[in-house]
Order: structure tokens, then C-alpha cells, then sequence
């Protein structure tokens, strides 16, 4: 950066520090060193572009916006959660994956083959290689490398870093220290030997320590950015509230979020209708001994199953996800393919013995379509992140911002949402993920531009978005009970019907007036084909549950500070 | 006749219905049990599973203690919560309506999770019912389930990623 100063121009000799840390689309291995000497001074700024500190927080500053609207957004379609043969359940080529999601329209993909064992002592160091040349073959596809961690008590999570000098290392040493996986396998068997089970409440000390972990690797500069989020979260309802709250709490620039969606999403098709008559993501459990008591399936409801597709943490408006909003923390939602094996795919698992060699090795291509759950990367399931650039760095800031919407079969293609002050605060206001502020009683509008479906997706037939739900409730501030999964003043607000004819880029708006409370707000939407009587997802049915006529999106929130 | 009540050490890790297998074939080789429930003990840093047995017969608690893996008390106050025997659960195989689940077994009440149940309501057991003691009544919860039944929430074999390693 080259700037007028005492009335001539020169280089300040920091220039290129500063200039590198703006410029983050340029990811060339010496502008990363570049950043390094700045990276160990980022705390503030890392906490700023999370938004991790309420904006009122600042009492002696001016309150600041997070992710300032402007204009249109550039959104990257992509999906942090795939498995190749290196995983003991998975089966495809890294470049297979690659290509399919290239095909079907992604612009960045996570491979998060399992952590164990076996993955950490033989199968990191084949699937690099695979990776980096993928990322040669695809160059308009940002492949990143990553991990499907066996949270330390808890469910599985997606982490990962983009290329870097010491991306591979940092990933080994993380998993061979923390997966739950190797840590709860017998030291007879190649682990660690000191957790009990993998899910296991004695993990948890371990979670938090691996993410803090991750945290000193950004802040030292060793890697530029980490991320985690975790997967199937209800699934098996061993990720408590608590563990949340801390993983968030531990390592807020790292642990940013969860699966709105699981994947697996092909699960559920009827098998009269060649499908595999399971349940939609695979979520057919009930709670287990490592399951948090709270999480009981009752006569209104069952957490371990899908709504709409969607984990019910996310899909129940005043749940788990909206009680971590209402703290006016960040937290994300995303949509995942969670491919292993793909639906109607003809390729069988190699011979590969993953334990002795941690490749599953060749797939086997049988030439007839075989019977799975799950569908290629993009080919249903799609995590949109706002970018300023495509690159591997500012997708991830994109992510760890919450500039995110998670969308199934392309119900949508875009989202531009503008939330702002009509008085004398923020008026130029922010989009998702966003925090802004409003003087005490003035009003906040919220304006939505929807970029509906401008074709068919993968299903074949061209979505129709049947309405918008804007979803709000007051901020509260740091729960008391930590275990908190309830958020029961959020509520829908306002639905806004899309007209049957609308074509391209509707139109909405809404203004909360005499605003005095803080407060957040949220966007969802829905192809409406299956409702319930208050116009929420309905509980996915176990066998039948066809993905492709029940679609919805979920928009990340937008905070709103009053001053 | 009494309750025992165990916390049972045996080997596990493949899904609770494996682990209910094992648990009744231990009491079944040393006690007479025709209601058997268990219930996660969370006072320990880590969960365990613990037993708590209807015994119509005397029995040997040493030799309980021994098949079971772990210390057994005798109590007239059992910890009752997911109940893995009941009487009439034998008879429940097959596909049943829901008057008849309560009229054949121990089972009081057939709930479903979002959706009323009439009498008539089919629920398709597959073979494994898992009812669950709330407010001093066996209620089984049961889902929508596709061919228009209703099925206990609860699964014999529930999808296990990873091969259910972790």
C-alpha cells in the first residue's frame, strides 16, 4: 500500500504487511510468511471478524459493523464434509470427488476422511499427494485438506486449514493428539488409551484443549486460518449444549459452527422407489449412554431424527441453535454431502484393508447402479459462502464470518440480505452473518433479495421457493445454565409468500420498529410441499422421505446492537 | 418377588441392543427376571449402563455379581427408565394394532412422537420393543413410519458410521 504522507509519496517499510493482510486473495506462500507478523497480533481482530464480542462491548469505541452490506454478494458454492478411500467407510479417488463436485457446480470442497488410528499413522500422508493434485488438475476448484475429528466426547467435526507449508503437520499432530478415535483406542492397538469411548464424557477436556490448540496455531502464524464445525449433530445426541457453548467459548475463530444438514440426504428414498429405505442423513438412533439427558424424544418431538432434512438443532425455530443465538454469539450453520457412497453410483469399495494399509484402495466399478444414501458433492446439498475472492483464504475468512446460507437442491441461488438502521446508527447496515447497531427506538429494515432457482437441479426439475420465513428474537446475553436448548422468544415474525409466477430476483422487506432490545434475526425458506401447521419442516419419515420435494434453505443471522 | 439392581460390566461398542443381549443371556445363565430395565448412571465422570432386574426366584447374588461383571444390591426401589423385558414382549413380533400391544404385555400406553395413535394404528415392531417408564407408566413412543405404521422409535440397528468405531 503506497499513501500520501507529510506531502510526498513513499513505502512505509511495513507496507507490504499491511498490504499482504488486505490482500488476502493472494495466497502465494510468501505473502503467507508476510502475514505471519501480523498473524500473532490478530486476537482483537479475530474477534471482530467473528464477531465473537457484542459491539456494545466496546464501551469506550464506536460500535462497529461486521460484514458491511455492500451490494451484491459473490457466493461460492461448496461442501466441508467428504470422504474418499481413505476413510474405512468411504470409497472413491480424491479426484473423483473432486471432478463430481466440479460437475456439480461446487467452487470449494473439505476431503474429511475419519480420524483413528489407522488414518493418522498411514493415510494422512497418501491422501496429501492425492489432494495436491487434485487441486493441479481442478484449478477452479479450491480443494482443501481436512479432517472428519472424532470429537473427544462428542460427534464428529470437520476441521481444516487452507494450504500451507505446515498444514499437513499441524493436521497430524492434531489428530494424533486429540482425535477421540485414537485417543480411546487400547494402546495395544495403536492409541492413546485414555479415554474410555470415543464419545465419552471424560473426553471432554480434551475437545476444548484441541481447539484451543488449533486457536495458537492461527495466532502464532503457523497456519493463517483453522476452522471446525461440527457434523450430524443431533444424530446421536452426544454433542450437549455444553460442549458447544465451550468449543465456541474455547477457540472462537476456529469453532464457528455446525450442519444445519447433515448429509446422507438420499437415505430416506423409499425402496419401492430404488432407494434405500433408511432414514433421511442416516438419523434413525435414540439416545445412548454418552447421549445428554436433555435431547428425549417425547410425544411432540424426536431430536434424533431430521426435520425438512434439516438436524433438529437448527430446524426447531427456538431451539438449540437459536438459545446459542440469543447469547448474541456467533454461531453458523452449513449443508454437507457427507459422501462415502454415492446413490445410483455404480462404484463398490476396493479390497483394500484400511486397517493395514489406511486406504481402502481402487474402487471397483461393478457397472450397476448400486443402492446408497448419499449423493456427490453440489449434487443436492450446497454451503454458499460470501467471498471477496476466490481463494483459499477468503472463502474460509467467508466461513468464519458467517456470511453463509445453507441450501438443498437449489431452492435458492443467491441471497442478498441487508439489515440496517432507518435512524442515526448503522445505516448503511450488513448482510448475513453481520452484526450492526440502531440508536434506542429508532427502526431496523431488513431488506431480502432472492435469487430464485434459474433452472433445474440435479432432481431434475426446477425448485419453486414457496415462501421466506424471516425469524427473530431479543439477544440475552450469556446463558446462565450452559445447557441451555431453548430460545422461546424467537419466533417467525413474518412470512412472505413467493408468488407462483415470480421468475429471477424477488423482492421483500420488513422494518422492526421502536427498536429497545437488542436483537437477531434469521432467514429460512421452503419449497412449502411439506409444512407443518405452523409452517415448519415436518419430521422426516424413516423410509419415506423423497429429498427432492421437500427443500428448504437457512440463512445465517444477522445481530443487532442497540446503542 | 424382589428387584437387584447391577451395574454390569460387559463388553460393548456395538450398539445397545448388542449389549442388551449380553446383559440378559448373563442374568438368564444365574436369575429368574421377567422385567428387566436399564438406565444410564451419569454420577461418574463417564456413563455407565446399570440393570435394574425383577427376580421372580431366589438367586445367588454372588453368583449374579459374577456374571454380570459387577457389584449387585437387592432394593425396593428400582431405577426404572428404558425397559429392555416386560411381560407380552415375546408375543410382540410381528406388525400389531395398538390396542393390542396394550391388552398382550406390560406396555400401558402407545405414544406418538407428533401424531395421535388410535387403537387401530398399526405399529410394526420388527421384532424389538424398547418401552420406556415415565410417570409410572410403560409407554412405548412410535413414529410414522413409511407403508402408513407407526415404529418404536427406538431401532434394533441403528446406521453406524464408521462401522461404529467411534
Amino acid at each position: 500500500m503506497s499513501h500520501d504522507h507529510h506531502g510526498h509519496t513513499h513505502e512505509h517499510h511495513h507496507e507490504d504487511v499491511d498490504g499482504s493482510w488486505r490482500d488476502t486473495a493472494d495466497d502465494r506462500p510468501l505473502s503467507v510468511a508476510r502475514r505471519r507478523f501480523l498473524a500473532g497480533l490478530g486476537a482483537a481482530g479475530v474477534a471482530t471478524t467473528v464477531g465473537a464480542l457484542p459491539a456494545h462491548a466496546h464501551d469506550d469505541r464506536p460500535p462497529r459493523p461486521v460484514n458491511p452490506w455492500h451490494g451484491r454478494s459473490r457466493w461460492y458454492a461448496g461442501d466441508h464434509h467428504i470422504h474418499t478411500k481413505y476413510s474405512s467407510d468411504g470409497q472413491y479417488e480424491v479426484a473423483q470427488q473432486v471432478a463430481k463436485a466440479r460437475e456439480h457446480g461446487l467452487d470449494w470442497v473439505v476431503i474429511t476422511d475419519h480420524g483413528g488410528v489407522a488414518h493418522e499413522k498411514l493415510s494422512i500422508d497418501q491422501v496429501a499427494p492425492d489432494i495436491e493434485r487434485a487441486r493441479r488438475e481442478h484449478r477452479d476448484v479450491l480443494v482443501y485438506q481436512g479432517l472428519e475429528w472424532n470429537i473427544p466426547g462428542a460427534e464428529h467435526a470437520t476441521v481444516f486449514l487452507p494450504p500451507g507449508r505446515s498444514t499437513v503437520d499441524i493436521l497430524r499432530a492434531f489428530e494424533a493428539a486429540y482425535d477421540g478415535g485414537v485417543l480411546s483406542t487400547p494402546v495395544a492397538q495403536g492409541g492413546a488409551g485414555l479415554l474410555s469411548r470415543s464419545t465419552s464424557a471424560d473426553g471432554e477436556p480434551y475437545a476444548l484443549a484441541a481447539l484451543r490448540y488449533l486457536e495458537a496455531q492461527v495466532l502464532s502464524g503457523r497456519a493463517e486460518i483453522a476452522l471446525m464445525f461440527a457434523n450430524h449433530p443431533a444424530r446421536r445426541g452426544v454433542d450437549s449444549p455444553h460442549e458447544i457453548r465451550g468449543w465456541r467459548d474455547a477457540a472462537p475463530g476456529v469453532a464457528v459452527g455446525m450442519e444445519g444438514a447433515p448429509g446422507h440426504q438420499a437415505a430416506g428414498i423409499r425402496k419401492e422407489a430404488g432407494g434405500r429405505g433408511g432414514a433421511r442423513g442416516y438419523y434413525d438412533g435414540s439416545p445412548n449412554q454418552d447421549s445428554f439427558p436433555g435431547y428425549a424424544p417425547t410425544a411432540t418431538e424426536n431430536p434424533y431424527r431430521t426435520y425438512g432434512g434439516f438436524d433438529w438443532m437448527t430446524a426447531k425455530v427456538g431451539g438449540l441453535w437459536d438459545s446459542l443465538l440469543a447469547e448474541g454469539r456467533p454461531w453458523w450453520v452449513t449443508a454437507t454431502s457427507d459422501a462415502h457412497q454415492v446413490h445410483l453410483d455404480t462404484h463398490a469399495p476396493g479390497s483394500g484393508d484400511h486397517n493395514a494399509t489406511g486406504s481402502r484402495g481402487k474402487p471397483v466399478d461393478t457397472g450397476k447402479p448400486q443402492v446408497y444414501g448419499d449423493y456427490w458433492p453440489g449434487f443436492y446439498s450446497s454451503t454458499l459462502v460470501g467471498s471477496d475472492s476466490r481463494s483459499y483464504v477468503d472463502v474460509m475468512r467467508g466461513m468464519q464470518g458467517g456470511r453463509v446460507v445453507a441450501v438443498h437442491g437449489r431452492v435458492v441461488d443467491g441471497l442478498n440480505l441487508r439489515v440496517r438502521s432507518l435512524g442515526e446508527g448503522d445505516d448503511r447496515g450488513v448482510t448475513i452473518g453481520g452484526r450492526t447497531f440502531v440508536r434506542r427506538g429508532d427502526s431496523v429494515e431488513v431488506s431480502i433479495e432472492v435469487d430464485l432457482a434459474r433452472g433445474a437441479n440435479f432432481g431434475g426439475s426446477v425448485p419453486r421457493l414457496a415462501k421466506v420465513d424471516l425469524i427473530a428474537g431479543p439477544v440475552t446475553g450469556p446463558a446462565a445454565d450452559r445447557d441451555a436448548l431453548a430460545a422461546p422468544l424467537t419466533k417467525v415474525v413474518k412470512t412472505f409468500e413467493v408468488a407462483r409466477t415470480a421468475r429471477g430476483t424477488v423482492r421483500f422487506t420488513h422494518t422492526f420498529r421502536n427498536v429497545d432490545t437488542a436483537f437477531y434475526l434469521r432467514l429460512r425458506g421452503s419449497d412449502g410441499n411439506r409444512l407443518t401447521s405452523d409452517g415448519g419442516p415436518v419430521m422426516d419419515v424413516i423410509g419415506d422421505a423423497d429429498p427432492w420435494s421437500d427443500l428448504w434453505f437457512y440463512a445465517n443471522p444477522v445481530f443487532v446492537d442497540v446503542v | 418377588m424382589t428387584w437387584l439392581d447391577a451395574v454390569p460390566a460387559l463388553p460393548g461398542g456395538h450398539g445397545a441392543a448388542h449389549r442388551d443381549a449380553l446383559l440378559l443371556a448373563a442374568l438368564d445363565s444365574c436369575a429368574a427376571a421377567d422385567l428387566v430395565f436399564t438406565r444410564v448412571d451419569r454420577t461418574g465422570p463417564v456413563a455407565v449402563t446399570a440393570v435394574s432386574a425383577h427376580v421372580t426366584a431366589p438367586f445367588d447374588p454372588v453368583a449374579v455379581s459374577a456374571a454380570l461383571g459387577g457389584p449387585v444390591t437387592v432394593t425396593d426401589s428400582p431405577a426404572l427408565d428404558r425397559c429392555v423385558r416386560f411381560p407380552g414382549q415375546s408375543a410382540l413380533t410381528g406388525t400389531h394394532p395398538a390396542a393390542e400391544v396394550v391388552a398382550s404385555s406390560a406396555i400401558d400406553r402407545v405414544v406418538g412422537v407428533g401424531v395421535p395413535v388410535s387403537p387401530a394404528d398399526r405399529v410394526e415392531t420388527l421384532g424389538f420393543l424398547r418401552p420406556v417408564h415415565r410417570d409410572g407408566e410403560l409407554v412405548l413412543l412410535v413414529e410414522p413410519a413409511v407403508g402408513g405404521v407407526l415404529r418404536p422409535i427406538e431401532s434394533e440397528d441403528p446406521h453406524e458410521c464408521c462401522g461404529g468405531a467411534h
